[in-house]
């Protein structure tokens, strides 16, 4: 009986030196754990904005009120710094920290010209009369969907800027650790991730 | 974090780049083409599903990881996106229907 417990206890070791699930760290393990909730947010904004879009008779003309030019060159700069991020992991992996900072700064720079271009973009709305309950489109709950859906995004977007700023001056004080530029770097790629549903279900659909 | 992971080079990252530019420019274009609504707005959906599969596979690593990481992340979503969908569109129809004269 002892031997068959003592074999069970070798087939089934402790949690701790069982490792993870995944067999990931847990700090990538739980990024992906709040990557999937996070995702469910946005899940349930897209989801309210289909109801609110199919269950609306009309719905405003989206090429007379964006400027796709602008809508374009947002998911450029946005698929670039996932680019630029996803080659910072690729330098962290091989412990090259001028070239992890290099692009570290280059991501969040690109997050920083997002973040602007999306306050030119929001700037020329109000200023046509939209808010968050009325717009001059005919469809009150457009402009609702659209200041909450863009604007979780963005604040997700300015989040994703501190995060990589914080990485960035860790990996400039020789600090960082792959593990960490790489967890960095999920969240950055979910929020590019987002960006492409966003881009195709609100502006082009 | 496998072997073949650590062996990523920085070339297919922007080979990948070059795909998700252009086809963010084929939906661009789609978009002020021609063709009927149907079409396009078929063609944007498949697009704005290649592009996900490509960040999530590519940037986000997850050809690397173990599939049942994959089927916890990607199969949820897809469940939930298919789920929620057929649970609020005939509804959602329905509506308009009730609110057009």
């Amino acid at each position: 009986m002892e031997q068959v417990q003592a074999a069970g206890v070798v087939a089934s070791p402790p949690l701790g030196e069982r490792g993870t699930p995944f067999a990931m760290s847990w700090q990538k393990l739980m990024m992906w754990a709040f990557i999937v909730t996070d995702a469910l947010l946005f899940t349930g904004f897209l989801a309210g904005y289909g109801f609110l879009r199919l269950a609306s008779p009309i719905w405003p003309d989206r090429a007379r009120i964006f400027d796709l030019h602008l809508i374009g060159l947002m998911t450029f700069v946005l698929i670039s710094s996932s680019a630029t991020m996803a080659s910072a992991v690729a330098a962290a992996k091989r412990s090259d920290r001028p070239m992890l900072l290099r692009f570290l700064v280059l991501t969040a720079l690109g997050g920083l010209v997002f973040l602007g271009l999306q306050a030119y973009e929001w700037t020329n709305l109000i200023r046509e009369g939209a808010t968050l309950f009325s717009n001059p489109w005919g469809v009150p709950v457009f402009t609702a969907c659209f200041f909450l859906i863009t604007g979780f995004h963005g604040s997700h977007v300015l989040s994703g800027v501190v995060i990589l700023a914080i990485t960035a001056i860790r990996s400039a004080k020789g600090r960082a650790t792959p593990n960490g530029a790489e967890v960095a770097g999920l969240y950055w790629h979910f929020i590019d991730l987002v960006w492409v549903f966003i881009f195709t279900l609100f502006y082009l659909i | 974090m496998s072997e073949t992971h650590s062996q990523q080079t920085y070339k297919s990252y922007w080979i990948v780049w070059g795909v998700l530019l252009a086809i963010t420019g084929v939906m661009l274009f789609a978009e002020v083409s021609p063709f009927s609504r149907m079409f396009v707005a078929s063609l944007l959906l498949v697009a704005m599903m290649v592009k996900a599969a490509l960040i999530g596979a590519q940037f986000m690593h997850l050809r690397f990881e173990k599939p049942g990481l994959v089927w916890a992340v990607a199969g949820v979503a897809l469940f939930l996106a298919a789920f929620l969908f057929i649970s609020i569109a005939f509804d959602a129809l329905r509506i308009q229907h009730m609110v057009q004269p």
